[in-house]
């Protein structure tokens, strides 16, 4: 008589063992990663909707477009604009930290870098430190540069460029690059045409 | 009742580690052109790499098509092309990549470039479906690849294979791979489930078994490795292979986040050969883990079916009384899970931990918010179009943040030239005053004769012409005497006298003195001549700023109107989209939720008729008994 009951009992759980098992097949293969590029498909709608995003994330990005030029026109005319960027080229000697930046005796920046932005000039990007006007005629550019030299040592160095500003932008490169002979970081200054 | 433990350790980790696997592809972008070793030519080039390689992908966009329009780039034109349609793409934008890629193919002779547009055109016609053309372009591609791009191209020519039903050279592509080790396992990984689905069992466990049995390293490997493990034991389970899935399921690291479907699937191969003991040994530990898993909740049923098979119905009993405990409890919360969907208010608190940070669109939920209820939509979360369509929404919330940004910056603009303009009309007139106080005129009238004079000394050698005034003056009333009726009279002698000896000694001092004055002049002339060529250049810039202004102010208070107008246009656009992003994200998670709620239903009354029955047998015992 025992049987009997556990018969039908066992019956039910391996049916139940069976829809167990697709449920968590499916789960599994179903579930995240299968596919990184698979499109919004789906619903078509969602598919419609995709393009529409498309269309309008387009739009945004040519109205932001103007609208950088508007606020560089309206900001920093051509005439009278000047341009600061940080360069690094190997870096091996110097672990930058910061640079302070003076022009004609006026702090005009004081730029902490983080480890993220350290990482993405090492890799070859450009910072643009300042950007700003200047009237034509003769200037100083001081800039000062903190962080850590050989030997795990406390460093800072000051580089200075006097320039001719005449009408028309005036971009100027800070370079930190390796002076490998002596083992030392280098620091130059570079005016670009 | 048990103490459930509810940490979403589990779900959080296994959340990552699929965003880390999805977005494998979009990273190759930055890898690939990090190996490209660029050589900044131009600042504003260089200056967009800044960004992008910071990953912050839109501001890189945004300044390239800046610096493209305003043509600071030129050094590095296809370069530039390239990097804008690869970015172009990764932000989702297909139909803008495709252009650029074409347009790419049909401008560039370099082999590198044309082979990097061609993959990317591969990409973008497989993403829209158009296979065939797909396929086209990437067998344009004439020479090996960046290594990862290369095999993100044998992942794409898979999937391209797939698709169209040649598993069997999917297969043999995958295994003929000899390049980077994530790629490969991701691809054959993606290949073998999706084979497996197929009803392709054979092919797909050839793939499985060799991502299962790779050699893993780091977090990411290893998480990929057990998956596929899971996926290949689950097929084997369900061809009733129960023998070749235990060894597969044993291989999943049991400290890993697939560890409890792998806990069950062995639990299940060791059932399905009767060895109940195993199998209570892995479900008993799976048991005790957190119910947000799928896998957990159904050995909360496994665990009293093996107790009742091993001939223990009071313990069984005892776990299906439990068992119904805990699915009530998980079912109260999931309710309170599906009004908060429903409210629209978990769509929401999935981004309100977002920080629209330098993550830019490889943006992934790293971590679920921390509420009892959004971790019940973990697995959501993880599916691809769930997650495409919460990326999406995501762009779109952070572009209204930006355009509500420019907004306010060009009202603070329009204040701006406002401002200026009042300044200008208050100093223009001041201005105005002051310059019309100066004869420009008169001056150079005067300076004209002053130089007639100088040069008229020179010629003449007329030493009076350059001579001081006092001296010229002494000069003039001695000659004045001579013009005098008296001067000439006897009684004038000695002041005649006087006269000739000053007059003579005036003259041979102005003589003495009249090349150094003359030289002296000449320089005071050459300073006069730049002064008034300077005031004259003064003068006319006054002019023109006076002239120009009015039209420089409303050309950029015109400008400044038409782009808000384009602002307010585009959010409204933007709104519209949200709506429609939160509708769909809605729906998704509730029918996610409600499937969940169904699962934990049927589990409930399945574990009340297992009770009842056992219940039902032990009272009939007794009654037997008795």
């Amino acid at each position: 008589m025992r049987g009997m009951p556990r018969r039908i009992f066992k019956g039910e759980m391996n049916m139940f063992r069976l829809r167990m098992m697709v449920t968590m097949l499916l789960a599994v293969l179903f579930s995240a990663g299968v596919s990184a590029n698979e499109p919004l498909a789906g619903a078509s709608g969602m598919a419609t909707l995709d393009q529409q995003t498309q269309s309008l994330k387009q739009a945004v990005l040519e109205l932001n477009r103007e609208l950088f030029v508007l606020e560089e026109e309206l900001l920093y005319p051509a005439n009278t604009q000047v341009s600061v960027f940080v360069s690094m080229d190997v870096g091996e000697y110097f672990a930058l930290d910061s640079i302070q930046l003076t022009l004609d005796g006026k702090d005009i920046s004081n730029y902490l870098y983080t480890p993220r932005e350290v990482k993405a000039l090492h890799r070859g990007g450009v910072h643009q430190i300042y950007v700003g006007n200047l009237k034509v005629g003769e200037h100083e550019l001081v800039a000062v540069f903190t962080g850590e030299g050989p030997h795990q040592r406390d460093y800072r160095r000051g580089a200075t460029l006097n320039f001719d500003k005449a009408i028309g932008a005036k971009y100027v490169e800070l370079r930190i690059s390796d002076r490998a002979q002596q083992l030392q970081p280098e620091f130059v200054v570079k005016e670009w045409e | 009742m048990r103490p459930r433990c509810h940490s979403i350790d589990i779900p959080d980790r296994l959340i990552r580690v699929t965003a880390a696997i999805l977005l494998l592809s979009l990273q190759s972008l930055a890898v690939a052109d990090e190996q490209s070793g660029t050589v900044v030519r131009d600042p504003h080039y260089g200056e967009v790499l800044f960004h992008f390689y910071q990953q912050d992908h839109f501001t890189a966009l945004t300044h390239l098509d800046t610096a493209q329009a305003q043509q600071r780039v030129s050094n590095h034109a296809f370069e530039a092309e390239l990097l804008k349609g690869g970015l172009m793409l990764s932000w989702g934008q297909h139909v803008e990549a495709g252009r650029i890629f074409e347009n790419l193919l049909a401008a560039s002779d370099d082999v590198g470039v044309r082979n990097r547009a061609w993959f990317y055109l591969g990409k973008v016609r497989y993403q829209r479906g158009y296979l065939t053309e797909a396929e086209e372009a990437l067998a344009s591609i004439s020479a090996s690849l960046p290594s990862e791009l290369e095999a993100e191209r044998f992942d794409l020519l898979a999937r391209l294979y797939m698709d169209q039903g040649r598993f069997a050279e999917a297969v043999e592509l995958l295994e003929s791979f000899d390049g980077a080790d994530d790629w490969s396992a991701f691809a054959s990984y993606n290949t073998g489930v999706a084979l497996v689905r197929m009803g392709e069992l054979d092919l797909g466990a050839r793939l499985l078994e060799r991502v299962g049995t790779m050699r893993a390293a780091g977090e990411e490997q290893l998480a990929l490795r057990d998956r596929a493990n899971v996926a290949l034991g689950f097929a084997y389970l369900q061809a009733q292979l129960d023998g070749d899935a235990r060894p597969v399921l044993q291989r999943v690291r049991l400290n890993g986040p697939f560890s409890a479907k792998a806990l069950l699937g062995a639990g299940w191969a060791d059932s399905a050969q009767q060895n109940y003991k195993a199998a209570l040994a892995s479900w008993l530990e799976l048991s005790n883990r957190d119910l947000l898993d799928s896998a957990v909740q159904e050995s909360l049923l496994a665990v009293p079916y093996a107790f009742a098979q091993l001939g223990a119905e009071p313990q069984a009993a005892d776990h299906y009384a439990q068992a119904l405990d805990i699915y009530s409890v998980e079912l109260a919360r999931l309710d309170s899970a599906i009004d908060d969907a429903d409210s629209g208010r978990l769509i929401a608190s999935l981004l309100a931990e977002d920080s629209s940070s330098a993550d830019g669109w490889y943006w992934q939920l790293a971590q679920l918010p921390d509420d009892e209820r959004s971790r019940y939509l973990f697995f959501t979360i993880a599916d691809h179009r769930f997650h495409e369509a919460l990326k999406s929404y995501r762009d779109l919330v952070m572009l209204d943040g930006h355009l509500e940004a420019w907004s306010e910056k060009l009202a603070a603009y329009r204040d701006m030239l406002a401002t200026r303009e009042y300044a200008y009309s208050e100093r223009l007139p001041v201005l105005q005053n002051r310059v019309q106080q100066f004869d420009l005129e008169a001056m150079q009238t005067q300076y004209a004769e002053i130089e007639a004079a100088t040069v008229r000394a020179r010629q003449s050698g007329d030493a009076t012409i350059v001579a001081p005034a006092d001296e010229q003056d002494a000069w003039q009333r001695l000659i004045a005497l001579e013009s005098n009726p008296a001067f000439e009279s006897e009684q004038a002698a000695e002041q005649r006298h006087k006269q000739r000896v000053l007059k003579g000694l005036l003259q041979w001092n102005m003589e003495r003195e009249f090349r150094l004055r003359l030289w002296h002049q000449e320089q005071r002339n050459a300073e006069m001549r730049v002064q008034l060529a300077q005031a004259e250049q003064q003068f006319a810039s006054i002019d023109a700023a006076t002239g120009s202004l009015d039209g420089t102010v409303d050309d950029f208070a015109g400008r400044i109107d038409r782009l808000q107008a384009v602002l307010d246009g585009n959010r409204n656009r933007l709104a519209g989209a949200m709506q429609q992003y939160e509708r769909y994200l809605t729906d998704v998670a509730l029918t996610e939720l409600d499937g969940q709620k169904q699962r934990l239903l049927t589990y409930r009354a399945q574990a009340r008729f297992a009770l009842a029955s056992i219940f039902d047998r032990m009272a009939a015992m007794n009654e037997r008994e008795q």
